[in-house]
């Protein structure tokens, strides 16, 4: 089943690591209470990772499978609740992180503080700013006068920053012009703004 | 060959599917020459990724935030609309049922009028009736009475006539002295001809008696 020399065959992936069961199904007590990550959410600064706390094999039929219930942490925050995996658990993804550097994705947890507050209002555009003004004349509707349109967000539960409320100063502030490039190296010798 | 917009306008599918031209059909399988082709992935820089992934990102918020203003103000006048027709038509109706009533009372007053007068009219009518049937009655009762009294005094003069126990000695004598025979035949002109034994006088002869008689 595990074969240490891998050889890839067919389209290549982001995945990087083995499926749940081939981890676990090799541990002492199925791994219960080892730490085990997602590669892919390796892309974010904060540590993602799992605490396997209950494992349940699975028949012959769905021998990639396994039903893991887990404490989840993602992005440098806990859920409060246990979170089954199942159906992504054929996923060759995982990665067991050895007990001595177990130290370092809980250390990191703890040190996690910082907060980013998201605005709930967003500039008008310019043009859309002049046509609001006419537009609202030709229907006899009273100006505006704060050119601000309301932002709406995903719901998510994996949601890192938080969105402010009231009039809660936002740390991050979106604009409707090109922004702050993120890799100017990209926007040389073009006069921004 | 025939167009294919020919083909995708008819009322029923011919042919289920209209391939594009040099292209397989969509239940071929992978050619054999495409097998164990792997496409090779595209190539992006960190610094491009990360700038894409942020203009994106900024896109998505932009647009999601304009939409979301024109769709709340397209519900606002929306509402407003509904909420304006509503209290005009509110209105409209209050209007309509003051008419009305105002119609049906001139009507109701118009109907009274004519009501009166007609049941004057009837009342009249139905006073003149009941006195002639008064008077009709009365003058039948009257009748009845002199017809009654005119009996009487019929009756009063036969009475005269009549077999009392005093006079029946009297009237069987009478009876027996004049004896009525009720037999009798009638001819045609309506001559009564008494008794059983009367002998028949001819017609003419009776005539010529009869012309010489007077």
């Amino acid at each position: 089943m595990t074969t240490q020399v891998i050889k890839y065959v067919g389209r290549t992936t982001n995945f990087k690591g083995k499926t749940l069961w081939e981890i676990v199904g090799s541990l002492k007590n199925y791994g219960v209470g080892r730490i085990i990550v997602r590669s892919v959410f390796n892309r974010y600064p904060e540590p993602s990772f799992m605490k396997i706390v209950k494992v349940e094999t699975c028949p012959d039929e769905e021998r990639r499978r396994v039903r893991v219930w887990v404490e989840k942490t993602f992005r440098g925050r806990k859920s409060p609740q246990l979170t089954e995996i199942y159906r992504t658990s054929y996923k060759p993804d995982y990665n067991l992180i050895p007990k001595d550097e177990e130290y370092k994705f809980l250390e990191a947890v703890k040190s996690n503080e910082s907060e980013v507050i998201l605005p709930n209002t967003i500039e008008m555009p310019p043009l859309m700013k002049r046509f609001i003004v006419k537009d609202h004349e030709k229907k006899g509707l009273e100006t505006i006068k704060e050119y601000v349109l309301p932002l709406s967000y995903n719901h998510s539960p994996n949601r890192v920053a938080r969105i402010a409320k009231g009039d809660e100063k936002p740390t991050v502030k979106f604009t409707m012009g090109l922004g702050k490039p993120a890799s100017p190296s990209l926007y040389e010798g073009i006069p921004l703004q | 060959m025939i167009p294919k917009n020919v083909l995708l306008k008819r009322v029923s599918p011919l042919i289920s599917q209209i391939a594009e031209a040099h292209r397989k059909p969509r239940w071929e399988p992978v050619a054999k020459s495409k097998i164990y082709r792997i496409p090779k992935r595209p190539e992006i820089s960190e610094e491009e990724r990360l700038e894409l992934l942020r203009i994106n990102n900024n896109y998505k918020t932009q647009m999601r935030a304009i939409r979301r203003f024109y769709h709340e103000e397209m519900m606002r006048e929306l509402s407003s609309l509904k909420s304006a027709s509503s209290e005009m038509s509110q209105k409209l109706e209050a209007e309509e049922w003051e008419k009305c009533v105002h119609l049906n009372e001139e009507w109701n007053k118009e109907v009274a009028a004519e009501r009166e007068q007609r049941r004057k009219i009837e009342l009249a009518a139905m006073e003149e009736y009941t006195l002639k049937r008064m008077e009709e009655k009365d003058k039948e009762m009257r009748e009845k009475i002199e017809k009654a009294s005119a009996e009487i005094r019929l009756q009063k003069e036969l009475s005269a006539t009549f077999i009392t126990p005093d006079n029946l000695e009297a009237a069987i004598d009478a009876a027996l002295a004049n004896p009525i025979d009720y037999n009798f035949a009638i001819d045609l002109k309506g001559n009564h001809f008494y008794g059983r034994d009367t002998p028949i006088v001819n017609q003419d002869k009776k005539d010529n008696a009869i012309n010489t008689n007077t």
